[in-house]
């Protein structure tokens, strides 16, 4: 009996080691470098990935800080995407598994009929983990195509900057976006901080409410 | 039943119920939220619109209304709701938006023209940064960022609870104008001896935990 339970120590102690071995060895592989260069997003990995949450952006950004409420010069997002790391045929484009974007841009000065821009991204085709930020937690540069709920606008394509950079979320994770094709009615369209002095990554811009969460995925 | 028989089910439960034991049981395994532009509660008034809740496989949900009219109560446009989030153990995360236009309560007892409610939840982390008031005027007053939980009277009506933020389980409700009906109870000779709720007014609530 006493056997018995030396042995099933040992495997126990061995397993523990095991798991806890490789489950670092994972988390390692995937972690953002740090103290790199100032200019990010630029290099990506297929990988498992899955980011999600929303948030308020004040652009254009002053500082970090909420603009004057009275300005409207805000936007508000929910977003989520999820990959499985398998790049597509041709090996160059790391294909989404599912997501999703409701953007709404409440300036005045892009409002189309009257009421606040409604961005509403009806497929998310690709999604790539970003190696180069300083995001502590994990970024995702993902994208597909859109519909502008006002118009009905359909078939845009969209890009996203998409930053975790630990808690809480506000003043610390960043989110940015591009539509690709000009909105009708508005033109080129684009909510971007391309300021390495702004953190927490170029050209995310920082949150000012709300949180993105990347998902490790072991 | 025999001792035997106790001494070998008490042997059984204190080695099965080891292996039942994951990581993942003591860590976060849920993930709410939910918000809405407008919620009207009175004897004869029951009304949320529009609303979002996070469904259960945690990814997101949206509901917007151009224009809302709850009666002569509340008036609103450009009104959003959104809830997004996760369950994933400690990496677990919730939030949700309301987000209004120009909005009239009561006949223009109190306006606004942007509301923000805004609540983020992750283990051990909740807030309402990101919320806001614009343009407020309760009474023929402005009022600029309230802090959490100014209440203010509104004579013959009741009172209002600006930038309410009421602790949850895992989480937080911020409601942002939250309205407070109330009717005087009267005594035998015509004395007000209190009051009595009558009915609720909430524009711009979000909500969000995790647990």
């Amino acid at each position: 009996m006493s056997k018995l339970r030396a042995l099933a120590g040992v495997t126990a102690t061995v397993a523990i080691a095991l798991v806890g071995w490789s489950c670092e060895a994972h988390r390692t592989a995937l972690a953002p470098s740090t103290g790199g260069p100032l200019f990010h997003f630029f290099v990506f990995q297929c990988s498992p990935l899955k980011m999600t949450g929303g948030g308020r952006i004040d652009y254009p950004p002053g500082t970090a800080e909420k603009n004057p409420p009275a300005s409207h010069q805000y936007e508000t997002f929910g977003a989520h995407v999820m990959a499985s790391g398998q790049p597509d045929p041709s090996g160059t484009t790391c294909l989404a598994d599912k997501g999703e974007l409701e953007w709404i841009d409440h300036r005045p000065e892009m409002e189309i009929n009257g009421h606040p821009l409604n961005l509403h991204a009806t497929a998310v085709t690709f999604a790539e983990l970003a190696v180069d930020t300083d995001c502590s937690d994990g970024a995702v540069h993902w994208g597909g195509t859109l519909r502008v709920q006002n118009t009905g606008q359909e078939n845009l394509q969209f890009e996203v900057w998409d930053c975790d950079n630990g808690e809480p979320g506000n003043g610390h994770d960043g989110f940015a976006i591009r539509v690709i094709q000009p909105i009708d009615g508005l033109g080129d369209y684009a909510v971007m901080c391309p300021d390495p002095d702004l953190p927490p990554a170029e050209p995310s811009c920082t949150l000012t409410g709300g949180n993105r969460q990347f998902h490790p995925t072991h | 039943m025999k001792i035997d028989d106790i001494r070998r089910a008490v042997r059984f439960v204190g080695l099965v119920l080891p292996l039942t034991w994951s990581p993942g049981s003591l860590a976060a395994q849920g993930a709410a939220a939910n918000a809405f532009g407008v919620a009207v509660r009175t004897a004869t008034i029951n009304q949320t619109t529009p609303s979002a809740v996070l469904p259960t496989d945690g990814t997101l949900a949206q509901n917007q209304a151009s224009n809302v009219t709850v009666g002569t109560l509340v008036t609103a446009q450009d009104a959003f709701a959104t809830a997004t989030g996760a369950a994933d153990g400690e990496q677990s995360d919730a939030v949700s938006s309301a987000t209004l236009g120009t909005v009239s309560i009561l006949n223009g007892l109190i306006t606004a023209d942007g509301v923000v409610a805004m609540a983020s939840s992750t283990i051990d982390n909740s807030n309402a940064e990101g919320s806001s008031l614009a343009n407020l005027v309760v009474n023929g007053t402005q009022v600029s960022d309230p802090e959490p939980n100014t209440r203010l009277d509104l004579p013959g009506v009741g009172y209002v609870v600006l930038n309410e933020q009421i602790a949850t389980a895992g989480g937080m409700t911020v409601n942002m104008i939250h309205v407070v009906l109330q009717q005087p109870v009267l005594g035998l000779l015509g004395v007000v001896t209190g009051y009595r709720t009558t009915g609720n007014i909430i524009v711009g609530s979000a909500s969000s935990s995790v647990n």
